[in-house]
């Protein structure tokens, strides 16, 4: 019998020249979960994009249950059975539930859109399938698990067969990933067929059957079965080379407290309050970690701190001076730097150079800028420098950021923010979507900067990452600590998940003692 | 391997607007094939109508059409100007659009000291070139503040100051600066001492040809070897990450379109004490506006105006030419230099042919070059 799906030597080249997908052979046998992982830019995202219409390949065929078929934009995908849930969700937030997953196809009675009917199909759909969600609720009202089983049942309600999920858990709590794999679990069960598309090992080995692995735009490992291979393994089909997975870290020599944040609180441009009375200290030789759900106030306290947005109230002391409320200049005079959460939007400038990328916080100094005349040489010197230093592959330092990959982007980030010897280094989702070698270099600097006796703040999203890593871990609930940990054997991620979604709260006093 | 990359994309820059050209060219030539009966000839006065006819005969040496040449040039300086002015703000990502009434004060305020006050040649040439710089200046700072602090959209701050600087002209010139002797309105010509010497005999050509130059290696100076420069690049590129880096955005925003008043204030000085020699009711004829074609085609590169500017110069120069000299009519030359810049600033007329060389290309040959893009992809 021949494979559900099969994409035959695939190749793409985007119209800039980057070949995304070069020769890809690809099959998923109905009714099981397959795997598809890679490091960023390994082209499994371009690959699902062709098999669902986004992007039309170069060369190559693609045949559904031996059929040869040609997709040419969702709707086909759509017609055809191929359900995809993207990583961004794609949900009109003051619509409810209902509306949104009847959008486009609404039952009707008569000329009007029958919303009961539509309230009575999400109900069936979703007792079908074992995804729980509430009809009525307002999509923006709620939690990111819940969003993300409505668009699941999306895809369900307009017919899918074979579903694909681009690294769905990426933004779950470790409670909600395993609703999320019971219901995945559920699916196929009832018949349905999965690529499951993440850069997480753990989860290849929990979730799938079988797993397919790319590297620069091939196969690596082929339709493998996660029985059969070891995580060690896929992680080398992914780098090309053996990966450490755990972090070096000495005992910790705690200093004195570098930054001093108390009662700081943010209230958004449209009134909402995002940090309420937020205290804390980092001390020198320590890495504090913050945990949370995303969307819990952990963005604004990088933003607020780092001087990009004006605090409500509040006070925060770095080495003795107030940085509150002044600009990010003063901020960073003050010994602060900055990995933003948001790295394309913040952190780089995509169309100028690396080296110019480099200096945006020194350009002004000598040697760069002497009696108001500014020496490219220089600055393309100390581009050099720091790429040699920070590891960043690129054909050379005047190459534009846009021309990295997401991991050598990251380093140019990590390479200008370190190099600028901080006392106080807020690290926001430093690792977020690049590839596990970089990830691994991000992690080792971080630990090296703490090594060296500087205050690291974490804030990360990855519950591993932060627990690998902190040696005091605090939890960000609505815009709230509501616990502050110790980082030990004793700390689990379940426990620590019970504060991440307000179940469990620390009282005041504990919070104090521990700030 | 750092230079010959970047020689390498000069040379696919240079080689994908000669292709459009050329293809711009076939079409406008398609063009005069409908509408004249001489396409042959018409076409010709466009593509060769600017330049000098130099020819030997008898008596030696002999150049012809020396005003036409000069028609080029003095069409290109102003074009240059403009497009350095416009060119500035646009790397900044603002979309500035008050050129032309820059050029309208610093017209104005070059005459006013030209006619009324007197000083040595020098010394009167640099305050009337001081004074339309300080026009063109405030009259860019105006709508810069409006941006940066109360965030008004400068496209239509700037459209509207236009209208404004425009009245307030005509407005003193009228009222007060006209000498009313003339059938026609204008002022006196300027006195001598405020005249820009002549360089090319023959033509309108004057030392703001030498202005021109030191205008375009200052406005690169600018953009590459000052620290303003480098900020209105990061903020052009991205303004948030500006803002992260710790750059005063606002002021940046407001001194981008300030210094890129300066620029165009020196053009409206151009037109008034090279060109006319006097004030008159239009001096411009929306050239403002025009050097935004040449920034465009410049890509907002300070290196690549002089060039852009003479090419687009020529065009219109030719245009005109060929309207006066063949059955052409006005109309259809300005449809033709329509097309052509068109055409030229399409940003995707050479990727499509890329693309589609690259369908040709077999997979098999991919792994050939796989090291290569490993880092790209």
């Amino acid at each position: 019998m021949p494979p559900f799906v099969e994409m035959r030597d695939i190749v793409k080249i985007y119209p800039n020249g980057v070949v995304a997908n070069r020769g890809v052979h690809f099959s998923v046998e109905k009714g099981e979960i397959h795997a598809l992982v890679g490091e960023n830019g390994a082209g499994k995202t371009t690959l699902m994009k062709i098999l669902y219409g986004m992007e039309h390949p170069t060369a190559g065929q693609i045949f559904l249950e031996g059929r040869p078929v040609r997709i040419q934009n969702p709707h086909q995908a759509i017609d055809l059975g191929i359900g995809m849930v993207h990583q961004n969700f794609m949900l009109i937030p003051s619509f409810t539930i209902a509306q949104n997953i009847v959008l486009g196809q609404e039952p009707r009675r008569g000329r009007f859109i029958d919303f009961e009917a539509a309230a009575r199909l999400t109900t069936e759909l979703s007792q079908t399938y074992g995804l729980q969600v509430d009809p009525q609720a307002r999509v923006e009202a709620t939690p990111v698990g819940m969003r993300q089983r409505v668009e699941i049942l999306k895809t369900l309600y307009r017919g899918a067969n074979l579903l694909i999920l681009d690294e769905p858990t990426a933004v779950l709590t470790p409670q909600e990933t395993a609703d999320l794999f019971r219901a995945v679990r559920r699916l196929v069960a009832e018949g349905k067929t999965v690529i499951f598309i993440t850069h997480k090992l753990v989860e290849v080995k929990q979730i799938a059957d079988r797993v397919t692995v790319m590297r620069h735009g091939e196969v690596t490992g082929e339709a493998l079965r996660t029985a059969d291979v070891s995580e060690a393994d896929i992680a080398q089909l992914m780098v090309g080379r053996k990966v450490l997975f755990r972090i070096e870290k000495p005992p910790q020599q705690r200093g004195p407290a570098v930054a001093q944040v108390r009662d700081l609180s943010y209230i958004s441009e449209t009134g909402r309050p995002l940090l309420r009375e937020v205290s804390f200290n980092v001390y020198a030789g320590e890495i504090l970690g913050i945990a949370g759900v995303e969307g819990n106030g952990q963005t604004e306290l990088a933003e607020v701190l780092s001087g990009l947005k004006p605090p409500t109230t509040g006070q925060a002391l770095v080495n003795g001076r107030p940085v509150l409320g002044k600009g990010p200049r003063q901020v960073r005079q003050a010994g602060v730097a900055h990995i933003p959460e948001d790295r394309l939007t913040n952190g780089v400038a995509l169309d100028a150079s690396i080296a110019d990328n480099l200096v945006v916080d020194r350009y002004f100094r000598p040697p760069f800028t002497r009696r108001g005349v500014m020496y490219p040489r220089l600055i393309r010197r100390h581009a050099r420098d720091l790429m040699h230093r920070f590891d960043i592959r690129a054909a050379s330092e005047e190459s534009p950021v846009k021309s990295l990959s997401g991991g050598n982007m990251q380093k140019v980030i990590v390479a200008r923010e370190f190099s600028s010897e901080p006392a106080l280094l807020i690290a926001a989702q430093p690792t977020r979507g690049i590839d596990i070698g970089a990830a691994e270099f991000v992690r080792q600097q971080l630990v090296q900067k703490r090594n060296e006796g500087k205050a690291v703040l974490l804030i990360s999203a990855d519950l591993a990452e932060v627990m690998s890593l902190a040696d005091r871990i605090a939890v960000m609930f609505k815009g709230r600590i509501v616990g502050i940990f110790q980082n030990g054997p004793d700390i689990t991620e379940e426990e620590l998940g019970l504060y991440m979604l307000g179940l469990k709260q620390q009282s005041p006093d504990e919070i104090e003692t521990l700030q | 391997m750092t230079l010959s990359q970047k020689q390498k994309q000069y040379l696919m820059e240079f080689f994908r607007i000669l292709a459009v050209i050329l293809i711009a060219l076939a079409l406008g030539f398609l063009i005069t094939l409908l509408v004249s009966e001489e396409p042959v000839q018409a076409f010709k006065e466009l593509l060769t109508g600017p330049l000098p006819k130099i020819s030997w005969t008898e008596a030696g040496l002999k150049i012809r059409g020396i005003n036409r040449f000069g028609n080029w040039l003095e069409d290109s300086i102003t074009l240059i100007l403009v497009g350095l002015a416009v060119a500035v703000v646009f790397r900044a990502k603002q979309f500035s659009l008050g050129a032309e009434g820059q050029i309208y004060l610093g017209a104005l305020a070059a005459g006013i000291i030209s006619l009324h006050t007197s000083a040595p040649a020098f010394i009167h040439i640099t305050l009337a070139l001081l004074a339309a710089a300080g026009a063109g200046f405030v009259w860019g700072l105006i709508p810069g503040i409006l941006k940066a602090y109360v965030n008004a959209d400068e496209i239509v701050s700037t459209l509207m100051l236009n209208v404004i600087a425009v009245q307030i002209y005509r407005l003193l010139l009228i009222q007060w600066l006209r000498n009313p002797d003339y059938g026609y309105i204008a002022t006196d010509f300027f006195p001598e001492t405020a005249v820009l010497p002549l360089v090319i005999p023959g033509t309108r050509v004057t030392i703001a040809l030498f202005l021109t130059i030191i205008a375009v290696v200052a406005t690169w100076f600018l953009m590459t070897r000052t620290p303003l420069g480098y900020e209105i690049r990061v903020v052009g590129d991205n303004l948030k990450f500006a803002r992260y880096g710790g750059i005063n955005t606002r002021r940046v925003i407001a001194l981008s379109m300030a210094v890129s008043g300066i620029l165009a204030g020196l053009a409206g000085a151009h037109l008034s004490m090279g060109i006319l020699k006097q004030l008159t009711l239009n001096i411009s004829f929306g050239i403002g506006f025009e050097g935004i074609v040449v920034a465009l085609l410049a890509r907002n590169d300070p290196k690549a105006v002089p060039l852009a500017g003479l090419f687009y110069g020529y065009l219109r120069t030719g245009a005109q030419i060929m309207e006066r000299s063949s059955d052409v009519t006005r109309e259809v030359v300005l449809i033709i230099q329509a097309i052509i810049i068109i055409l030229i600033t399409a940003e995707r007329v050479l990727p499509l042919i890329q693309q589609w060389r690259m369908r040709r290309k077999l997979p098999q040959e991919l792994s050939a070059d796989h090291s290569e893009a490993a880092h790209v992809a």
